[in-house]
């Protein structure tokens, strides 16, 4: 027991030291716990890229950087180095940043010094370039330990592009609500935040421990969209052309591609000024307005699959008016008797629309209703982007449906789409009745991989009878052949579509013309056999005396097709190389690689064979090449082994490889050909020393 | 001979399960203590709690062979595993691996051990089997006490070649065992003095220290009756101790290695280098300090996350439970060790046989001694000695050699009804 009570004795003592610890001298180490507290940062990561379609970046993340100077380093603490560098390193960032003077750069280094703390926040938001100059000043160069040069990347998001497809493209940041891709794409875009280990110092500042426990963030996808930036600039300096013209409140151009729905630029500006407009609102996508008469389509499309007219049914519009209920209709070009249907369409009568669809489906509305239903225009379009405006369109159920609902809803009012969602059926038509929704993300990379691809949806694959998308595809080629479009026309190519101008009234754009404002739009597609592109353009509220839609839409649409088809080589007629090739023009070739040459020849269907010298042709990767009965002779070459090798008359790429390879550098000017090379064949090499070859 | 297995009922199974108890504990300590955000996962092998909990097994399994063996099987082989593991050391020696400054590694199929961690049961066998024996009277044979004492120097010796002073500074702990056995205490208390001088050595001159014992020997002599025998003793003791206190200096000068004087300087407060040696200590007490009452929570450890404590998976596990489960928690966990070192002397003192008896103090003493040191090192009351807290801290050797000291004796007691019927005493 004795022994025991020796150990409790002991047991004691500890736990004597243990209070003393935790509870007599607590606060005191409670408070050097404090001092040397650590806590956990996140690293941001860095955003993935968004691309168009051609791998243009639509907005990506340039890094910055805060540059910290820790004074309690040699470079500062020895005061001979310091001393000795301090004039002409605040002289360099002087020059660099060109913000304040030499001495007060010399000024805050030597205050900095003076008070020996490591964490001094030096400039906020250098640029990459400025931070590797700075790298490079004196005692900065020296690096983070000897230097003091700490450098901490951030990023910063940037359009290269400006306010092209601004809207679509978005931006996601705290506290605001997120818009367009980067908003809908944000958890991909964003990648995973890493985390470092931070430790405080004095002064309540913080500066990372060990590099171990730091875990590196994961940047974030890429998103390859269906942009085209060429067509974005296209359809934005078209509309915007034409937004200042006529001083108009706002305006959107949508240009989708027929077969797959991708979006190929979405153009939306808003007046801020006389004269300007900016990016500020995704009307394509996020705004449903009545749509007036390009929503006849809608009801010429209804009549003809139900069967209840053909286009060469003639319909009296009564002198164009019509007084349906309450209310009475006009057409805007009076005094018209019975005329065809398509000539209706074609012209845009009003009466003729509200009167025949008001005729057929009075008894049972459902039927066109169910039409709405199927073409989507009941629902959300599901597209890849926030903010989808919902469509408003009444089914005969609804309260608000009355006797006036039909007539009207025939010519575009009493209901509300987006302008995406009208031209996704116009998109139909051109498409010969299938109906996609459209697409704005193509893909998803990760370093250059493809992580995860979206395919365009199939709405419906058979919107109505093929005999009725002829007929209307007839029509809206009438409408710009004859009818409300023809005005302005294109010799190189054709194109089809329907002009809508609406009447609205706007209390903030006033009532001018007449306490009346007007949204003038046109959607159609091109060229009008072969339907590649189909292009909705809607103009809100001009201020000048046009209004009418083929005086203010219309152009928009001509300039964005004009330009797409100048520059879309898909559009034109292939020419075929018929021409088969002499076999009398076949080059001499000095000296080529043995498997790219035969690969070219192969491609322009030129033949060769081996010729077979002394050397094997496995012997050798080099080959000459002489025409020889109708084929070109690849006699087998060795390389000289010793010196610089004759490339004169080769290809640069091969020249290159082979003057390189013996370690020389190549300048190379011109295209073509080598002619001449600076360093005479045979002559002993240098490493390192430079030739130049001309090319010719 | 019939091998006989013990009932369960004489297993010590409060013992058992104050072991098990320990080990959980520990491991989750040591989860705490190398606990990384990205691996979480206690079952993650490549970490250290992952090894921790293989070892666990291993050593689980062990532990269930010993309680199997027939108990006489420890009594006749005590001397050859003693032997053995003198064996292994030399072995060390010759064709060891250096981790952390000490040659005490072997390395097998990519696992590492430390011979000198067995050496310990290995001595306390054969230290136990040699005092057992026949007409054997420790307290008044000197001969026997010389060679008693050979049995604990020569692993101390080669351990300390090893360059392992901590694991060398276990085989003290076996002066208690004599003690128990009739060691005068004189001895015990003159040990105690040494010591004492030592440290009054270390931190003043020594003439100083000459002097004062040269004074109070003096005004004992003037005070007690002066017999010719006492007037010399006295004066060897002087001399004894001036040369004592002489020779520590010059050990403590020109023998010890930096690190082990800077460490005992610090531990006597004559300097405060806190990035340097009392770093360690430094750090402990920053996470024991900061622990307060109720601690920190699991997990929740800043000092210990973050690494500021070093080695604190092995030798400063104890700041994991300072730190996160405070002055409630510490307390809680040294009273059940506590209450694990008085169950194993009761049960060492019923042992009616005197192997039996010498083997569990022994074990008593391995184990207290580590734990006074470990805890103490990090509450700064003990010099920085690099051994671990038994069944504590990492480390799969350690945790093995641990749990076959205590399960032998485990075993041993199981045995001791069989005894009293008759056995070989």
């Amino acid at each position: 027991m004795m022994v025991f009570s020796g150990m409790l004795f002991f047991a004691a003592w500890i736990i004597y030291s243990l209070i003393n610890i935790q509870f007599i001298e607590g606060d005191k180490w409670r408070k050097m716990s404090e001092e040397f507290t650590t806590r956990e940062f996140d690293i941001a990561p860095i955003r993935g890229n968004i691309f168009d379609c051609n791998g243009n970046l639509l907005a990506t993340s340039v890094p910055i950087y805060d540059i910290i100077i820790d004074a309690n380093t040699p470079g500062f603490t020895n005061t001979d180095t310091f001393q000795l560098h301090i004039d002409s390193l605040s002289i360099q960032l002087a020059n660099l940043f060109k913000d304040k003077s030499v001495d007060s750069y010399k000024q805050q280094l030597t205050k900095l010094k003076l008070a020996r703390k490591q964490y001094n926040v030096f400039k906020k938001r250098v640029s990459y370039r400025q931070m590797r100059a700075m790298s490079k000043f004196p005692i900065f160069r020296k690096g983070k330990y000897k230097g003091g040069f700490i450098a901490l990347p951030k990023s910063r998001r940037e359009k290269p592009f400006d306010f092209l497809a601004e809207r679509t493209i978005g931006f996601s940041q705290v506290g605001i609500k997120p818009v367009g891709l980067e908003g809908a794409f944000d958890s991909i875009l964003k990648g995973k935040s890493g985390k470092q280990i931070l430790q405080r110092i004095a002064g309540n500042s913080w500066i990372p421990i060990d590099d171990e426990s730091m875990i590196e963030a994961q940047q974030g996808k890429d998103l390859i969209t269906t942009i085209d930036i060429n067509l974005q600039d296209v359809a934005e300096h078209a509309l915007m052309k034409t937004l200042i013209e006529n001083d108009a409140e706002y305006g959107t151009a949508i240009l989708m591609e027929v077969s797959t729905g991708e979006l190929k630029a979405i153009a939306n500006l808003t007046r801020e000024s006389q004269g300007v407009y900016k990016e500020r609102f995704n009307y394509a996508i996020g705004e449903s307005v009545e749509p007036g008469s390009t929503f006849k389509l809608v009801s010429m499309m209804a009549l003809l699959n139900d069967g209840f007219v053909m286009p060469t049914d003639n319909v009296d519009v009564e002198g164009g008016e019509k007084r349906f209920c309450n209310a009475t209709m006009k057409d805007s070009h009076l005094g018209a008797g019975a005329m065809s249907m398509q000539y209706a369409f074609e012209h845009s009568s009003n009466v003729a629309f509200a009167k025949q669809i008001n005729h057929f489906y009075a008894r049972n509305p459902s039927q066109l209703y169910e039409h709405y239903q199927r073409l989507g225009l009941t629902k959300s379009l599901d597209i890849q982007i926030k903010g989808t405006g919902a469509p408003v369109v009444k089914s005969p159920d609804s309260r608000s449906w009355s006797c006036t609902s039909l007539p009207w809803m025939a010519i575009g009012y009493e209901l509300q789409l987006t302008p995406l969602q009208l031209l996704t059926i116009y998109n139909a038509v051109a498409n010969n009745g299938v109906l996609v929704s459209p697409l704005l993300v193509k893909k998803v990379e990760q370093e250059g991989r493809t992580v995860q691809t979206y395919h365009s949806k199939v709405i419906n694959k058979e919107i109505c009878k093929p005999d009725v998308i002829k007929q209307l595809r007839s029509m809206l080629e009438g409408v710009v052949l004859r009818g409300t479009a023809s005005e302005l026309k294109s010799n190189h190519y054709t194109y089809a579509g329907k002009t809508g101008t609406a009447v609205v009234a706007n209390n903030k754009a006033g009532y001018q013309l007449g306490g009346k404002s007007y949204r003038a739009s046109f959607c159609g597609y091109f060229p009008a056999e072969n339907p590649k592109y189909s292009c909705f353009v809607l103009i809100s509220q001009p201020r000048k005396d046009n209004y009418y839609a083929s005086k203010v839409a219309l152009p928009v649409f001509k300039e964005i097709a004009d330009k797409v088809y100048a520059s879309a080589l898909s559009l034109h007629q292939e020419l075929k190389f018929a021409v088969k090739q002499s076999t009398e023009d076949l080059p001499i070739i000095p000296m080529a690689d043995k498997v790219h040459i035969q690969t070219i020849l192969n491609t322009v269907s030129l033949s060769s064979h081996f010729h077979n010298d002394s050397i094997h042709e496995d012997e050798t990767d080099w080959v000459a090449g002489v025409p020889q009965d109708k084929s070109l002779a690849l006699a087998p070459i060795l390389l000289e082994v010793k010196g610089v090798p004759n490339v004169v008359g080769m290809g640069v790429r091969d020249a290159v490889y082979l003057l390189e390879r013996k370690g020389l550098q190549v300048e190379v000017k011109g295209v073509g050909k080598v002619r001449r090379q600076s360093i005479a064949p045979g002559s002993s090499v240098k490493k390192f020393k430079t030739i130049q070859i001309e090319l010719s | 001979m019939t091998v006989q297995q013990p009932k369960p009922s004489r297993i010590d199974w409060a013992t058992l399960l104050l072991y098990a108890i320990l080990v959980c504990f520990g491991l989750v300590c040591i989860y705490a203590s190398v606990f990384k955000e990205t691996h979480p996962n206690i079952w993650d092998a490549s970490e250290n709690y992952g090894k921790q909990l293989i070892w666990i097994g291993v050593s689980t399994f062990i532990g269930l062979l010993i309680l199997i063996i027939d108990e006489k099987f420890f009594f006749a082989f005590a001397y050859f595993i003693y032997g053995f593991s003198i064996l292994l050391l030399i072995a060390v020696l010759a064709a060891g691996t250096t981790v952390n400054g000490s040659a005490s590694w072997i390395e097998i199929g990519g696992f590492r051990m430390q011979p000198a961690e067995f050496a310990k049961f290995g001595t306390a066998l054969a230290l136990a089997k040699y005092l057992s024996g026949y007409n054997k009277n420790f307290e008044k044979d000197k001969k026997i006490q010389i060679i008693s004492g050979l049995i604990i120097i020569a692993p101390m010796l080669i351990i300390l070649l090893q360059n392992e002073t901590g694991s060398t500074l276990v085989f003290t702990s076996f002066i208690f065992v004599l003690f128990r056995e009739g060691l005068p205490g004189w001895i015990l208390l003159a040990g105690f003095m040494l010591i004492f001088l030592a440290v009054l050595a270390l931190i003043f001159p020594p003439l100083y220290i000459i002097i004062g014992v040269a004074v109070i020997a003096g005004i004992f002599l003037l005070l007690v009756k002066r017999t010719r025998s006492l007037i010399l003793i006295t004066i060897g003791i002087v001399v004894v101790s001036g040369l004592l206190v002489s020779s520590i200096d010059y050990v403590f000068q020109n023998v010890l290695q930096a690190h082990q004087r800077s460490r005992i300087n610090v531990l006597l407060g004559k300097n405060v280098d806190i990035k340097g040696a009392g770093y360690n200590v430094q750090q402990s007490k920053i996470a024991i300090g900061s622990g307060g009452l109720w601690g920190k929570g699991p997990l929740q450890g800043t000092q210990n996350k973050f690494r500021f404590v070093p080695e604190q998976s092995t030798d400063f596990i104890f700041c994991t439970i300072g730190e996160e489960y405070g002055f409630v928690g510490s307390v809680l966990f040294i009273s059940i060790y506590m209450l694990l070192l008085y169950r194993l002397l009761v049960m060492a003192e019923r042992q009616r046989q005197k192997f039996n008896r010498i083997y569990g103090y022994s074990v008593v003493c391995i184990l207290f001694f580590h734990f006074l040191i470990n805890v103490g090192m990090t509450l700064g009351i003990m010099p920085v000695i690099g051994i671990p807290l038994p069944f504590i801290s990492y480390g799969g050797s350690a945790l093995l050699s641990f749990t076959i000291l205590l399960f032998i004796f485990i075993r041993l007691d199981a045995n001791r009804v069989n005894e009293l019927r008759g056995g070989f005493d």
